[in-house]
């Protein structure tokens, strides 16, 4: 069996008007056997920016650890709060120190990106498992329910969405594509970010 | 590769089988069936050809949509049209869809060991005029169902379909419920966008889609008939009929 | 396939319809299939069905080459897999209960799956494992009871018609066939239940579970079980068994079908959703949600004061 589908799990994050979403399946299984509907895969890395983490869940936690570390440090000699594009590509770079035994991990990140005017843009980015980018401008998905989650996504996003309704897209996406995967599912937690709040919901998804 | 020299141990392979890509879709109305198919066909990274139809017209009231292997797929067809020309010429009638369906069976199971490997879709209006659905896997297990996705793009096009057919996850406003059919008009923009986000997201999804239409005896053909793209398949207008909608996909 | 057996022998049926064809001359231009009258189970005059094979050493690694997922999960031909089903007898009749997901590796290819296969209005079989295999072969044994019937001018026995299954199975032993299944009914023995599978393997019992969420199953289903359940308990426990393996296992899920075998034949009690079990229940008391909910927040507080 393939490692990344041993815990299982999945995220997507959406971009809507002056606003981004990021939402996560809660399972953690051990290949058939699911044995939490509790397992965090989404972290807060900034007030504005979001990492979620699907694949093996000991990575999860490692690597949750890591970039806490990196981003602690970065802090601490910037002097100022990391941006979403500087973090994506610190998440690139730590997954591509592990060419050669990576992390299963392929990270999506969400973040409220600082413009110079003054104003936040919304950013999504996500990465493969040794650190290649994709700077996507609608969507991103990983996890093992990435290609129903691709399908899903690709009809029913639109450009330019309220924040609420971004969360209906994004919550609907999320609980369509995971109804179709054995390895995601039991709960779901979204979280939607807008330029000065972030509102955290979760959902009751199917339990089976 | 095994080529007879005495270096390292050989051992030949008899591997008959390929995959073609392509996607199909089937969709069950009340009095209508949709059946769709792109027309991509492909090997690995390469395009064979951008126009090989994988659904075809059985009866008047029966379509089989064919996915998986070509070969085998288009073999597969040719005997099942075979198996229903001796039956019109034994009964003097249309084998009816459910028997359609169980012949089907009867036809994948006997290549139990050495199978066809193709994911075959029947539609069409069964006895009691009612648009029906049956998917099949590739050693005959079937089932009748409302909705079904097949082929390379199955993964992406069942979930939206899931959602925008069957209202999963969906709660109804209170005091009322999700409708149990789709009206035509609503099917095949469905369908349509089914497809163009498969084609979007999966690379051997592409070139050009068709679409069968079978409608019940009695119903209207209004907005089919004359529409951009339609030709009618059957040639009388007082029994069951059957219609393509020819549409364009992205080529890359 | 037939065995090597019956291929080369020169006594027994076979080998008799083999000689009276060479004498008489079978006629090849015009078989039953051209008339419609050969019936897709194959004329059963004609022995077991023949199955054409591939022409190569080994078929039956061949066949594990292209289709085993268990083996091999990037194998081709994904064949679709059942998984939980479970079957109890007590003093009731039989209670026969299964879920309805069908996966294809780690995609979800049905929600919707039939897996008890209703063989005639008194005998019910499940399906674990193969699922084409089921269908066909209980289909199969369904025209077998009934050629039963016709000769013996009674009903077929439960143990008759699933030793009918486990003979037939067990001549494609090897060849790769994968089947799980339970034969239920009520016959002059009473309620009874038999477990066959490919392997050959055919067991008399009170309860069987078979499948990937078995496991999960026979965990609530032993702790309940009772020989002097009343109906209304038997159904909720093989309900309540379902949900648990459906809720655990990945590979079970979606509903459940609920069936109830008694001395007149079986009945269909319902299909329940597994995920609406596990929030409302079947009467509005969650399986799952109320006992790891209550208590735990300000809109659900504990019940002591």
């Amino acid at each position: 069996m393939s490692i990344m589908e041993y815990n299982g799990g999945s995220v997507i994050a959406m971009v809507g008007k002056d606003c981004v979403a990021i939402a996560s399946d809660l399972r953690l299984g051990v290949q058939s056997l699911s044995i939490s509907s509790n397992f965090q895969k989404i972290f807060p890395v900034t007030d504005r920016i979001y990492v979620g983490l699907p694949g093996l869940a000991s990575d999860v936690t490692t690597l949750h650890e890591q970039f806490r570390y990196r981003v602690n440090m970065y802090t601490i000699k910037e002097e100022r709060e990391i941006e979403p594009q500087t973090f994506a590509q610190m998440v690139s770079s730590t997954l591509y120190e592990r060419r050669f035994g990576p992390y299963f991990i392929e990270p999506v990140i969400a973040g409220m990106q600082r413009t110079p005017s003054g104003s936040y843009e919304p950013f999504i980015a996500a990465t493969d498992l040794i650190g290649c980018l994709n700077f996507a401008k609608d969507f991103v998905v990983a996890g093992t329910a990435s290609s129903e989650l691709f399908g899903a996504a690709e009809g029913l996003w639109e450009p330019d969405l309220e924040a609420e309704d971004l969360f209906e897209t994004i919550s609907q996406t999320l609980l369509n594509a995971v109804d179709r995967d054995t390895f995601s599912g039991w709960g779901a937690v979204v979280h939607v970010m807008t330029k000065d709040k972030v509102i955290t919901r979760t959902l009751k998804g199917r339990m089976d | 590769m095994p080529d007879g020299s005495f270096s390292h141990p050989q051992q030949r392979s008899f591997n008959p089988y390929t995959e073609n890509g392509g996607t199909i879709l089937a969709i069950a109305g009340a009095d209508f069936t949709v059946i769709a198919g792109d027309t991509r066909q492909s090997e690995g990274y390469s395009i064979q050809t951008r126009y090989a139809p994988k659904v075809f017209r059985l009866t008047d009231r029966a379509v089989l949509a064919v996915n998986g292997f070509a070969a085998d797929g288009n073999m597969f067809v040719k005997k099942v049209k075979q198996r229903l020309e001796w039956y019109r010429h034994a009964h003097a009638k249309d084998m009816p869809l459910r028997a359609i369906a169980r012949l089907i069976q009867t036809m994948l199971y006997a290549q139990r060991f050495f199978p066809y490997y193709v994911y075959n879709i029947l539609g069409g209006i069964e006895e009691d005029g009612t648009g029906a659905v049956y998917s099949f896997d590739p050693v005959g297990s079937y089932e009748r169902e409302a909705c079904r996705a097949a082929g390379a793009a199955q993964s992406l096009v069942q979930p939206f379909l899931d959602n925008q057919i069957y209202f999963k996850n969906q709660q109804a406003a209170p005091g009322q419920s999700h409708p149990l059919h789709l009206p035509l008009s609503d099917v095949l923009s469905i369908v349509i966008d089914s497809f163009t986000s498969a084609t979007e997201r999966h690379i051997e999804v592409g070139d050009g889609l068709e679409m069968y239409v079978v409608l019940a005896k009695g119903r209207s053909a209004q907005g089919l008939e004359g529409g951009r793209g339609v030709q009618e398949l059957t040639t009388r207008t007082d029994g069951d009929r059957v219609f393509v909608i020819r549409r364009e996909l992205k080529k890359d | 396939m037939n065995s090597l057996v019956s291929r080369f022998s020169t006594t027994g049926p076979i080998a008799e319809l083999r000689k009276a064809k060479e004498v008489l001359g079978d006629d090849d231009e015009f078989s039953d299939a051209v008339w419609g009258s050969e019936a897709g189970f194959g004329s059963l005059a004609n022995g077991v069905p023949k199955f054409s094979i591939p022409q190569v050493p080994d078929p039956s690694a061949f066949l594990r080459l292209h289709t085993d997922d268990h083996s091999d999960p990037s194998c081709r031909i994904k064949i679709k897999h059942g998984t939980t089903t479970l079957a109890f007898r007590f003093q009731g009749g039989v209670i026969v209960a299964v879920d309805s997901r069908a996966s294809a590796g780690s995609y979800v290819a049905s929600g919707t799956v039939k897996k008890v296969i209703e063989i005639n209005p008194y005998l019910l079989g499940t399906m674990a494992g193969g699922a084409a295999d089921c269908q066909y072969w209980e289909t199969y044994l369904g025209i077998q009871c009934r050629l039963h019937e016709l000769r013996n001018r009674e009903r077929i026995s439960v143990a008759a018609a699933s030793k009918y299954l486990s003979n037939l199975v067990y001549s494609y032993k090897g060849m790769g066939l994968s089947m799980g299944t339970m034969i239920c009914g009520w016959d002059k023995t009473g309620p009874a239940v038999f477990y066959v599978d490919s392997d050959g393997t055919r067991l008399k019992g009170d309860l069987f579970s078979v499948g990937s969420g078995s496991t999960f199953a026979y965990g609530v289903l032993d702790q309940g079980y009772r020989w002097d359940l009343t109906d209304e308990e038997a159904q909720e426990l093989g309900r309540r068994s379902i949900y648990a393996a459906g809720h655990r296992d990945a590979y079970s899920g979606n509903t459940i079908n609920l069936y109830h075998v008694k001395e007149d034949g079986w009945k269909f009690i319902g299909n329940y959703d597994v995920s609406k079990m596990h929030y409302e229940g079947p009467n509005g008391v969650g399986y799952g949600y109320d006992i790891r909910t209550e208590g735990r927040s300000s809109a659900n507080p504990p019940a002591t004061q």
